[in-house]
């Protein structure tokens, strides 16, 4: 069954698109990211223009993680502090990456900018959680038990001026670590349609020193509200969401989560960060495959403009 | 918790109460592209005016293409007498527009969008149909019937290039138009029956750009264009996807926000419901 996306300008098979928010949502449920990451480069795959995929994308972010939100709240695993001081660079960082992506979009250049992000991002990302799990695996078969480690390790960055305490997060630090993470990650989440969870989980733990129990809690709740802010901005200036698109991969998104948190629940945290990391890399090698092979055809239209 | 669900409910419930007026709307003329064609609805066959007695008359199996939700392209089918002898052409061409022809080019090992050329009248949709092989009906002149090559020679560059350039873009941009269906291929059939009676299937792909579409339809004899018959087609959204689009290019933060709005209810809903099965 075929519907026309208002926006995109074109038809596309409602089940395919249901299928991406479906695995979209599976990752979300297993993994506590949002599953963008995967679906942004699909969804361009299949011929969505990136600038429609990015923005109708940063749209589905929202309904994702309002939904782990709600479960993340009750437990009361949001360090309220936290979320807002990223989300003060969050919101300037994506309103930055917005103005970015439609200057990249003027000058023709945002699909290969998309696609390139995607590689670096992807293949360090994923090579760095291959490493981490591999080193998990490693020491638990020497040592089981392990020893206790510092609660966090101190690094030069500790050193910056205006400290904030951080209570919940058992943290005392400069307030310009999470603005300055909550900026880099409002730009990916304006150029890339990713909420960024899958950065902002390990840099909240490895850069910030947060525990984990607050992390995916605290991180849904920036992620929220920048999405948000994306989506906005998009409509305003681009004119790029596509709400019919959105609301197929909410739709597939609601089914898939529940089912990934089932299948995350009997597998163990290696095993599963592992997986992560082998997924990552794959979706990183076929974008990097699409930008080093030659194209079938080297030409293709920008914009049409109309004459009035 | 249970108060919230209750106005989400209710939310819902007001917009599925406002949806039914979207698609009495549906019915309205087209915003855009009715400016320059007459009222479409009631359009009569074409006749040419002058004569007394018409030597061609041409009418369509619908008189606008309607993109629906679930517009998936669609086939027009073009019909008409004719007083023979002679030849009938059929040429339909989308409004004209500026565009933007990219070419990706090698660097550092990446292909990436080096080369662009803007070109500005380039029809949107170019398709040409005839009773009889085309360059045997153009080879004695044909007049203003253009074969898709003539046409877009007549396109010219926004800034001015080198003649090689400008032929490698132009090849371009009909290379990119032909894989999506706006510049088809093949010259179309137009099949006469009992010498007089005349048809043809006018394809248009799924992404069809807006505007009003010309449908000029000739007929020849010995090369001489003796009568020609124009109709403006609309191509438009309509319904549910004009009433969006509409929002979305006429009221950006509103859309923007409506958007928003219902991300956040699906995804609260759907968190809630999933949770509890």
């Amino acid at each position: 069954m075929e519907i026309y996306l208002p926006i995109a300008e074109q038809s596309m098979n409602v089940f395919l698109l249901f299928a991406l928010g479906g695995a979209a949502g599976l990752l979300a449920g297993m993994f506590g990211v949002g599953g963008g990451f995967l679906a942004t480069p699909l969804l361009i795959f299949v011929g969505i223009p990136p600038a429609v995929a990015v923005a109708s994308q940063a749209n589905q972010v929202i309904a994702n993680s309002v939904s782990s939100l709600q479960v993340q709240w009750r437990r009361g695993n949001v360090d309220l502090r936290m979320g807002l001081v990223l989300l003060l660079g969050g919101m300037i960082g994506s309103s930055a990456g917005v103005t970015v992506f439609t200057w990249l979009k003027a000058i023709g250049q945002i699909d290969f900018v998309i696609a390139v992000m995607y590689v670096i991002l992807l293949s360090s990302i994923g090579l760095l959680m291959a490493f981490e799990s591999l080193r998990t695996l490693w020491k638990r078969r020497r040592n089981p038990t392990g020893p206790r480690g510092k609660l966090h390790t101190h690094y030069l960055v500790h050193r910056l001026p205006w400290k904030m305490r951080f209570y919940k997060s058992k943290l005392y630090i400069s307030a310009f670590l999470p603005i300055g993470l909550g900026f880099a990650i409002g730009i990916l989440s304006a150029i890339l349609g990713v909420g960024g969870g899958f950065v902002l989980v390990p840099a909240m733990i490895y850069i910030l020193g947060m525990p984990t129990t607050v992390v995916i809690g605290t991180s849904n709740f920036q992620i929220l509200f920048v999405a948000a802010n994306v989506t906005f901005l998009q409509a305003v200036t681009n004119g790029t969401v596509d709400v019919v698109l959105a609301l197929l991969l909410i739709l597939g998104g609601v089914v898939g989560a529940p089912i990934g948190s089932r299948i995350a629940a009997r597998l163990p945290g290696v095993v599963l960060r592992a997986l992560m990391a082998v997924l990552v890399l794959a979706v990183a090698a076929e974008l990097l495959f699409e930008l080093l092979r030659t194209p079938l055809s080297p030409y293709s239209l920008g914009p049409r403009e109309v004459l009035r | 918790m249970r108060g919230l669900l209750l106005l989400l409910a209710l939310a819902i419930g007001t917009s599925a109460f406002i949806a039914p007026a979207w698609g009495q709307r549906a019915d309205q003329p087209l915003p855009a592209p009715s400016l320059r064609a007459p009222s479409d609805t009631a359009l009569p066959p074409s006749v040419p005016d002058g004569g007394t007695k018409p030597e061609l008359i041409v009418d369509l199996s619908s008189p606008r293409v309607s993109i629906t939700s679930a517009f998936q392209g669609e086939s027009l089918l073009l019909f008409g007498m004719f007083d023979p002898p002679g030849e009938i052409v059929v040429v339909v061409q989308g409004p004209p527009a500026r565009e933007t022809v990219l070419r990706k080019e090698r660097f550092l090992g990446l292909w990436l969008n080096t080369g662009r050329m803007r070109f500005d009248d380039v029809p949107a949709y170019y398709f040409i149909a005839a009773s009889a092989p085309l360059q045997r009906l153009l080879a004695r002149g044909g007049g203003e019937i253009l074969s898709l090559e003539d046409r877009l020679s007549t396109i010219r560059p926004v800034r001015q290039r080198t003649p090689a350039q400008m032929a490698e873009f132009r090849q371009g941009l009909v290379e990119v138009k032909r894989r999506e269906d706006l510049y088809p291929a093949n010259f179309g059939q137009v099949t006469v029956q009992a010498g007089r009676l005349f048809r043809a299937d006018l394809p248009f792909p799924s992404r069809l750009p807006e505007g009003v579409y010309d449908v000029r339809t000739y007929l020849l004899r010995d090369g001489k264009i003796v009568a020609a018959v124009s109709r403006p087609l609309p191509v438009g959204k309509v319904g549910f996807s004009a009433e969006l689009a509409g929002w979305a290019v006429a009221e950006g933060p509103l859309y923007g926000v409506g958007a928003i709005a219902m991300a956040l209810a699906l995804g609260w809903l759907g968190g809630a419901v999933m949770r509890r099965l």
